[in-house]
């Protein structure tokens, strides 16, 4: 980025600038016709200096030149006007006046709007410049550079630059004109006040800068301080676990308390200057004023100024003020704004940026890698100043797969980061055939080489995001949208040097991995995913994923198919009683009395939880029922039963959590409530029954087994039913999605779709049998593959946080297989698994990649089973042995099942 | 039957014989009651310790695994308590239960079980009193033995 921000602003606007000023320029001739145009209404109409001569009419709208005396005087007219009475001369001087009131607000409406946009444009290229630039960090800058101080450059501090660029230009050319216009009106009318006027001008504009130059220091103090203080919560943020270990809060909190301090006292300075500053700026404003009536009043009792031209001037100078305040503002934020970018481009220094590649390089390097691997006179040092590599050289030929022998040596793993480009920063050179590996364009490294650390690193969405990650180079087709749309934002994207490509485009080569299209795509994952051993999980995360019936009514059918194959299979073998299924004339004993009434499942807040009891409809569908008294007696009892048994625990005990329906902080209230009604009553008030009421819909008989549903209250409830659904349904919030026994549920988990009911409490064991019966309903049905499909559409979270580290680890390893890397270079990634687990891994991967190149580290000679070639290090030297067993087909062994059994889950 | 039956029920058991009321309601509410059917195991001998059982209502065999396969070397019937030598030692199961016929039992969930325990001290007392009179009673026994 340029060094100045006027040199950047000028070369990325230029045209906008300038159109914007021509416009600027083209409207002050209206703006003084409306300075001049009270004088006019005053002395002619009013006052009747035109009619002075005893005409009865006066010329209105006369068009003409009046040539200056150099050019031989004399005058050219171009209209002779309407002659028009005193009375008509106002008037029509007056509609002039609006006219070109008018017509300035219009000027001044298009010029706001498009210096509004000309500055978000700018913005827009900035913040994208910048995030290209955090893409090009140097691994050296990344170790000093902070992301969320990064993240807070790109959103906030730029702002005020993005929205000062509008004004660079044309604020100063129009406040100029204005205040020079408002000047020259004066002077025209008493050469005398309009000097006095710019006297008083000139001060304002040579005192008040110089004032305001110590609040610019105290602004960038105030910038940094404010950027650290966002810097160090990010760093709370990222190691809250340490603070939490440690108890470190004390610490922390003040910590940043006294950065909130600074902040203040560096406020507080600002404060005080900036009013001081303000104060003698109004002084010297209102000075003036006092001058013209002062003086101007003098000269117009004394008859030198007539009372038109001094009311004209007094309200020629009530314009001056504003253009010029706001030019000192201007100037202000000039210097503000020029800080602030002077730190944004130190934070981007040009030293702390990888060099630009050309894209065109890479499509003619795009080979695949393979050939004779050589290594010469690498030369690695560790920070204390040993050699962990010490011109060491190596050759072999690619494919091949390569185990790094680590023996507790760091060489294996910096020689696997040297493979994979991961460490720019090494003596030496390594080639493949004739080409220089460090020389290859990062796209054909990106596509070509693949490389799972000890970190997986996971971004936030589902699983299939972050499997396909690596596949997502560049957009191969279009896909449809609004034509009108699609150009306006290209045509946008070229103005501000932004890409042209959109997200929703067809980014994935599905050609490259072996896909014929997305579903394809998923298959493989699928497979991919099973042969690592995560099949169970993602069938577990598809059972408790949901099916859009609208996108895939072919896999919802099979569904309901498969509920009815379930019970066939749960009646045949005698498992009759572990599920009770939903019945729309029966009351389910092991469901909650919500569930129950509503007979679906809730899509809105408002349904859910304790919401529920404070729904209105939802309320007066019950009291139309006739169970309100029933519910709310039941929700006496069990806060008595949960006051009697949970009391002495401490609060926020984990029992509480799990078993009461009431928390440990509720108890209080309920206990107030117990108090005030012992027993049921009419007088109850409105908000007590809401809360009572809330209770017993959490209530499930077979569970909590207090004894407090009887048969008759059952069919109540069931007959309550329709009422709910009715008065739901006549309601415009749908928040409902109803159980239909041959439909899906679509806001319910695959799991509770398959089975359509609930799994007894009664019965001992029930969820793992009920869990076998599924899975072998669901292998038997042909619905495995689609359920572990529905599996990769599980959130991973923040930092794939909802996953477990195994889980992640095996999402890294998929995301880099199913990219056919040329070479793969593992390096800790099977850390997070057991020994025999990760050996199993070990051997998968040397069957997966038959064609490609390995290169694994492993920890010792015993885990080195399989391979080619084995790479020791020793003494900063490599040492390679080529193994005559690996690729021969009786040496390999088989990998795991691709159709692991699946273990028991519960329901 | 309802949680007052199941109080009732571990109110015969001698562990729990000397706990308040309420505490034994609390125990029971955090308990599951669950129905096993004739011949289905409660646990197997070797399996890990994840609960102890009150029995109910039925009848079941206690199995010990032998050279010569599986003998029955006892019968529990209504309030007997099983299974919480495995969750208080932290030991596998020694023996296999298996229902005798239809049987209902209380499963008491070890980290429950344990929570409650180091919440209120006057029910670990009353295990350890239980615990101190069975030891007493093996001594006897061994003293009677040996003489």
């Amino acid at each position: 980025m340029d060094k100045s921000l006027f040199r950047y602003i000028w070369k990325h606007s230029k045209r906008d600038q300038l159109i914007v000023c021509a416009v600027v320029l083209a409207s002050q001739p209206f703006y003084f016709m409306s300075l001049d145009l009270p004088r006019q209404i005053v002395n002619e109409a009013i006052q009747g200096e035109a009619f002075r001569d005893g005409n009865t009419t006066a010329p209105f709208l006369k068009l003409g030149i009046d040539l200056p005396s150099w050019l031989g005087g004399g005058s050219f007219q171009i209209f002779e006007g309407f002659q028009l009475s005193r009375v008509g001369l106002l008037f029509g001087l007056s509609t002039l006046f609006l006219f070109f009131v008018i017509i300035n607000g219009g000027f001044k409406y298009w010029i706001n709007v498009a210096k509004g946009i000309l500055g978000e444009r700018m913005l827009r290229r900035m913040r994208f410049d910048l995030f290209t630039m955090v893409l090009r960090f140097t691994p050296e800058a990344l170790r000093t550079v902070k992301s969320s101080e990064t993240a807070t450059i790109i959103k906030d501090e730029v702002e005020p630059i993005g929205g000062f660029i509008g004004d660079a230009f044309i604020t100063p050319v129009f406040l100029t004109m204005q205040a020079a216009t408002a000047l020259f009106f004066i002077m025209v009318q008493n050469v005398w006040l309009g000097l006095l006027a710019l006297g008083v001008v000139g001060i304002q504009i040579i005192i008040i800068p110089r004032l305001r130059r110590e609040l610019l220091r105290l602004g960038r103090e105030r910038q940094l301080a404010s950027r650290e203080l966002a810097g160090r919560i990010g760093e709370v943020l990222d190691g809250i676990e340490v603070v939490h270990v440690h108890h470190a809060y004390n610490w922390e909190r003040a910590e940043i308390g006294n950065r909130l301090y600074t902040l203040f006292d560096i406020r507080v300075k600002i404060y005080n200057r900036k009013f001081v500053v303000k104060f003698l700026n109004n002084f010297l404003s209102q000075l003036t004023p006092f001058f013209f009536y002062a003086i101007g009043g003098y000269f117009a009792l004394r008859g030198t100024l007539d009372i038109g031209q001094l009311v004209a001037v007094i309200s020629a100078y009530r314009e001056l003020p504003p253009p010029l305040k706001e030019l000192i503002d201007w100037d202000q934020q000039r210097l503000d704004v020029q800080v602030k970018y002077d730190q944004v481009t130190q934070h981007f220094a040009d030293e702390r940026l990888a060099p630009l590649i050309e894209a065109r390089e890479e499509e003619a390097q795009d080979e695949p890698l393979v050939g004779a691997l050589a290594g010469e006179d690498l030369r690695v040092s560790d920070p204390h100043g040993g050699m962990i590599l010490d011109s060491a050289s190596f050759a072999l030929d690619l494919p091949a797969r390569v185990a790094l022998i680590a023996a507790g040596s760091p060489a294996a793993s910096v020689m696997a980061r040297i493979v994979a480009r991961r460490t720019p920063g090494f003596g030496g050179e390594i080639r493949i055939g004739e080409r220089d590996l460090m020389r290859l364009p990062p796209g054909v490294v990106g596509r070509r080489i693949a490389y799972a650390g000890i970190d997986p690193i996971l971004f936030p969405g589902t699983i299939r995001d972050n499997l396909i990650y690596g596949l997502r180079f560049k957009p191969l087709g279009k896909t449809e949208e609004g034509r009108r749309e699609a150009e306006r934002r290209v045509a946008e994207a070229l103005r501000t040097g932004n890409p042209v490509e959109s997200i929703s485009d067809q980014w994935i080569d599905y050609e490259r991995v072996g896909a014929k299209d997305a579903d394809d795509l998923d298959r493989l994952l699928v497979h991919l995913l099973n042969r690592i051993g995560m099949g169970n999980e993602i069938y577990l995360f598809g059972l408790a994923g949901r099916i859009d019936p609208d996108k895939d009514p072919d896999l919802a059918e099979r569904v309901v198919d498969a509920r009815r194959g379930l019970y066939d299979t749960f009646r045949s073998s005698g498992m009759a009683d572990l599920v009770e299924p939903f019945d729309a004339d029966r009351y389910n004993d092991q469901a909650t009395i919500a569930e129950n009434l509503l007979f679906g499942v809730p899509t809105t807040e408002e349904f859910m939880g304790r919401r529920l009891a404070e729904n209105s409809d939802f309320r007066s569908a019950l009291d139309k029922a006739g169970v309100t008294d029933d519910l709310v007696h039941m929700g006496l009892q069990i806060a008595k039963t949960m006051t009697e048994i949970f009391q002495g625990l401490p609060p926020g005990h984990s029992l509480f959590e799990q078993f009461s329906f009431v928390g440990a902080e509720e108890l209080p209230e309920f206990e107030a409530i117990l108090r005030r009604h012992p027993r049921p009553s009419e007088d109850m008030d409105r908000d007590d029954r809401v809360r009572l009421l809330s209770l017993p819909l959490a209530y499930v008989e077979a569970r909590h087994r207090l004894g407090l549903l009887d048969d008759r209250l059952k069919t109540e409830l069931v007959q309550a039913r329709r009422f709910v659904r009715e008065t739901l349904e006549k309601s415009e919030f749908a928040g409902v999605d109803f159980y239909d026994p041959e439909r899906i549920t679509a806001a319910a988990p695959l799991r509770d779709n398959l089975l359509f009911g609930r799994v007894s409490y009664r019965v001992a064991n029930a969820r793992v049998r009920v869990a076998e019966a599924i899975s072998t309903v669901v292998r038997e049905m042909g619905l495995l593959e689609d359920i572990q499909r529905i599996g990769l559409d599980q959130q991973v979270g923040t930092a794939g946080r909802l996953l477990t580290p195994q889980e992640r680890a095996s999402v890294n390893l998929v995301r880099c297989l199913v990219k056919r890397p040329d070479i793969l270079v593992i390096d800790g990634a099977l850390a997070p698994f057991d020994e025999a687990r990760a050996q199993q891994m070990t051997e998968l991967l040397l069957d997966l990649l038959e064609e490609q190149s390995l290169f694994m580290v492993v920890p010792n000679e015993r885990q080195a089973k399989g391979f080619d070639v084995l790479m020791r290090f020793k003494d900063g030297q490599v040492t390679t042995e080529t193994t005559t067993g690996g690729r021969e087909p009786e040496a390999m062994e088989p990998g795991p099942e691709a159709a692991q059994p699946i273990e028991g889950e519960v329901a | 039957m309802t949680l007052e039956a199941e109080v009732q029920s571990l109110r015969q058991v001698p562990m729990f014989r000397d706990i308040d009321p309420a505490r034994l309601k609390l125990l029971a509410f955090t308990s599951e009651r669950v129905q096993f059917s004739d011949g289905q195991r409660f646990f197997s001998q070797g399996d890990a310790s994840d609960a102890a059982y009150v029995i109910l209502d039925g009848r079941a065999h206690v199995l010990l695994n032998t050279p010569g396969g599986e003998i029955t070397v006892a019968e529990l019937s209504d309030n007997a308590l099983v299974g919480e030598m495995g969750i208080l030692s932290d030991s596998p199961r020694s023996a296999t239960i298996m229902a005798a016929e239809p049987t209902t039992a209380l499963r008491i969930d070890k980290r429950v079980f344990l929570e409650l325990l180091a919440q209120f001290p006057q029910m670990s007392l009353a295990v350890m009193r239980e615990l101190a009179q069975r030891l007493e009673r093996t001594n006897a026994q061994l003293v009677a033995q040996s003489s």
